[in-house]
């Protein structure tokens, strides 16, 4: 049962691949202006022969499939090709962008959907109460606040009140652990405090939810203390919503990433497909979207299988 | 809790230690908008890796000063044959590349080949298009032998930056790790975060470069550059708009640089359909735009109205008095409207390069237009689908901005001359072609100029290019960085000279 379970996640992933692998192949190609056009760029001397062989040479003058068919095949051999600009292999530039990505996004969900918990009980606990409105105040606002607005801003309040702290670019953590995670600190905030926001109102919700179930009022019978109320009784059962909604945050996250990286200057994935798209560098794009992809329904087959450790239910 | 203290010392040194490593080392950070698109000089062209590559780790056989002419540069000299056809250099001596091996006659001759490859397929080759051979006589002497005089070859040949012969067929390796003579040689990468250069200790040129290296940081968020440029944290922002440069002027420890842009802003149109096959309403355009007035709108002010040539090419210039169509007078277009048979608003679109300031000058021009007879529609494109119209001629009028160039030569006849490799317009006209044709054939300077004074008369008003302004060019420096010179062709070659004390 447990096996058919895990093998059809599998399969739907599979699946997900598939179609993401298509869409993402077909729509950088029909984007008007090809990565010919791009390469020789506006004025410069372009005669049609020197066009038709750029495009042999990457591969345009074949039919979409054709080209799609010899992507694939190497693809799922391991062989992601190479960079149109830089020559260099696919696999390499994105093995060069994955960490700044991957530690920006875990520390931005760290701060997240760890804060989330206790205040989302908190609000709980406070219902009705002003202090309990204030805070639901506060989390609409940090829902409609975009990440690079706030990360433009606590730039500036940086450069005001503290000038003499340069903080901007990155480091690898290899090479200066502090200083990279003094850089990551503001661009984590601004890429983990909308999902603060949100998930803290997820789990206040399913927390009152949780709290007016019938175990509850028994266990409030037998004289269970508040406290072990909410984080023993009530908490278990709120967080099947709750780690739902993370596996799908990481989907937001990656996306905010992009915008972030942008603004706080950090080469991770997110700024590799923002050039690849503005230069049409298919076979990195298309590695790229795939690879974050990949990340995506990976992380959302693990939150599945949390479910199983979370809520015995699901297994039988 | 001794313990507890010391560890907290320790850390806060850590972190100071951190944060005050730069300092130590003269190595100038600089902040750039966009990654370099590769570092092979024959095939990475995009404005991106120019300004990282030229004149820091490149150089080619002449070299263009600050003044925008021509300098020696690995070659010490030159003479030219009375019929104009064979150029003799001679190269400086006891030059190396990088890579530690010497520079002699072979490695022009390779570079030249390589430009000129197949293989390669360099954007360059067009600049070598009157080469007939080139021939190494001995170490230190390269003849360059030409089907035709060609008066720009100094100027040409100054972009062609010189590579070690070992690279003659190598196609990718330049990308990565690029191999010049210049003063700054490539030490590392890292993509979309920087690329950083050291000094080279055998520089040519005694005393020269001053910094220890140069890093050019990839910022792409302009408000996160300009605060690094007031913190301290990087020492330039190179070649930036005049409405960043307005946000950076008098704030502590920042100094600008500034010259007229060499690169201009324009509205070009099609010749080849309606309405502006006609003459008469290419003209009427010219007397709808104050261009005074799209300066003071769209570029704070910061510029000059436009004529064919900048007047940052003091010898070629024709200044924009000469030319009757540049009177701003609205009354006048609409009369050529209706002498050209148009009795209606005449309806066209602009597609607009994705640029702020292009996109905020052909706003003006929109509404200047529109004064004038015109009914304008903008379409804000993304930059592949412009490019894409422009390549195939698909637009009624566009608004973008081109970088110029040292020689009346480059820019003209590649864009103006009938058939011309970016006449995307379609313009022809017999008299511009015989001038043309004949002034980059021209031996004497003084004939050459008034040639190129009468075809710039006649593109002003009858050309498919308005011309609306040069820009002016700033950079913006930390006030301990000294000896560095603005350039109007965007080249940061001036490093060299540079010191961040």
């Amino acid at each position: 049962m447990l096996r058919r379970l895990i093998l059809g996640r599998l399969v739907d992933l599979a699946f997900v691949l598939v179609c993401v692998s298509i869409v993402v192949f077909a729509m950088i190609r029909l984007i008007p202006g090809d990565a010919v056009a791009i390469m020789l760029g506006a004025n410069t001397e372009v005669t049609p022969e020197k066009v038709a062989a750029l495009r042999a040479q990457i591969g345009l003058d074949q039919p979409m499939a054709v080209q799609y068919w010899h992507w694939i095949a190497k693809a799922v051999q391991g062989d992601l090709g190479t960079s149109l600009w830089t020559g260099k292999p696919v696999a390499a530039e994105i093995a060069a962008h994955v960490w700044p990505t991957l530690q920006l996004t875990m520390l931005a969900l760290v701060l997240g959907a760890g804060l989330a918990v206790p205040a989302g009980c908190l609000m709980a606990r406070l219902r009705g109460r002003g202090a309990d409105a204030a805070m639901r105040v506060v989390t609409v606002a940090g829902l409609t606040i975009p990440s690079f607005w706030l990360g433009i801003v606590m730039i500036l309040a940086l450069a005001t009140l503290a000038p003499s702290l340069q903080l901007l670019g990155y480091v690898p953590f290899a090479d200066d652990p502090l200083g990279n995670l003094a850089r990551l600190a503001l661009p984590a905030t601004a890429l983990g405090l909308p999902i603060l926001a949100n998930l803290s109102r997820l789990v206040r919700s399913a927390m009152l939810d949780a709290l007016g179930q019938d175990y509850i009022r028994t266990a409030r019978a037998k004289g269970v203390p508040e406290r072990g109320i909410v984080y023993r009784h009530a908490l278990r059962n709120a967080l099947i919503p709750f780690v739902t909604s993370v596996g799908i945050m990481t989907g937001y996250l990656l996306g905010g990433a992009i915008v972030v990286e942008q603004v706080f200057a950090i080469p991770g994935l997110g700024r590799l497909i923002l050039g690849a798209i503005a230069e049409r560098n298919y076979p990195l794009l298309q590695a790229t979207i795939l690879v974050v992809t990949l990340g995506f329904v990976v992380v959302n087959f693990c939150v599945d299988l949390l479910y199983l450790a979370i809520d015995p239910r699901v297994r039988a | 809790m001794a313990r507890r203290g010391l560890r907290t010392l320790l850390l806060s040194g850590l972190f100071a230690a951190a944060l005050a490593g730069a300092a130590t080392a003269q190595v100038l950070e600089v902040a750039v908008d966009a990654s370099p698109v590769g570092l092979d000089p024959h095939r990475a062209t995009a404005f991106s890796t120019f300004q990282i590559i030229n004149g820091t780790i490149y150089e080619g056989l002449t070299a263009i000063d600050k003044d925008l002419r021509v300098q020696p540069g690995l070659a010490a000299s030159w003479t030219i044959a009375p019929d104009g056809k064979t150029y003799t250099f001679k190269l400086r001596p006891g030059m190396t590349f990088h890579d530690g091996s010497k520079v002699e006659a072979a490695d022009v001759v390779a570079t030249i080949h390589r430009v000129l490859s197949k293989e390669i397929a360099s954007p360059l080759a067009s600049r070598l298009a009157a080469l007939d051979t080139a021939t190494a006589p001995d170490a230190a002497t390269v003849v360059l032998h030409l089907k035709e005089p060609s008066a720009p070859l100094l100027v040409s040949i100054a972009t062609i930056a010189i590579v070690p012969r070992s690279m003659e067929t190598e196609k990718e390796a330049l990308q990565r790790a690029p191999i010049g003579t210049g003063p700054f040689k490539f030490k590392e990468w890292q993509a979309n975060g920087f690329v950083a250069l050291e000094k080279n200790p055998h520089y040519w040129r005694a005393g020269a470069p001053k910094l220890d290296g140069v890093k050019f940081n990839i910022v792409p968020e302009s408000a996160t550059r300009q605060v690094g440029i007031s913190s301290g944290q990087y020492s330039m922002l190179p070649n930036i708009d005049a409405a960043t440069a307005l946000q950076l002027k008098g704030k502590p420890g920042v100094k600008l640089a500034e010259t007229l842009e060499l690169a201009y802003s324009f509205v070009a149109v099609n010749t080849s359909r309606p309405p502006f096959d006609n003459a008469k309403v290419r003209e009427a355009v010219n007397y709808a735009l104050n261009r005074q007035e799209i300066i003071a709108a769209a570029l704070f002010g910061a510029g000059v109205p436009a004529g064919p040539l900048s007047p940052a090419l003091k010898d070629w210039a024709t200044p924009t008095s000469a030319f009757p169509c540049y009177k701003y007078d609205p009354a006048k277009a609409q009369a050529l409207l209706k002498e050209a048979g148009h009795t209606a608003p005449v309806a066209i679109s602009i597609n607009v390069l994705p640029r702020q300031d292009i996109r905020d000058i052909a706003q003006v021009v929109q509404a200047q237009l529109n004064k004038a007879g015109f009914k304008v529609e903008l379409k804000n494109q993304e930059l592949g689908q412009f490019i894409q119209d422009w390549r195939n001629s698909n637009f009624d009028m566009f608004a973008s901005a081109n970088a110029g160039s040292p020689d009346p030569d480059d820019y003209f006849y590649r864009t103006f001359r009938t058939g011309g490799s970016t006449n995307v317009f379609k313009y022809s006209n017999p008299e511009i072609d015989g001038l043309l044709d004949t002034a980059r054939t021209m031996q004497d300077a003084a004939q050459r100029r008034a040639a190129y004074d009468k075809a710039q008369r006649i593109l002003a008003c009858d050309g498919p290019v308005m011309h609306i302004a040069y820009g002016q060019l700033f950079t913006a420096l930390r006030t301990n960085v000294q000896g560095f010179e603005i350039i109007a062709n965007r080249s940061l070659a001036t490093l060299a000279d540079t010191t961040a004390k």
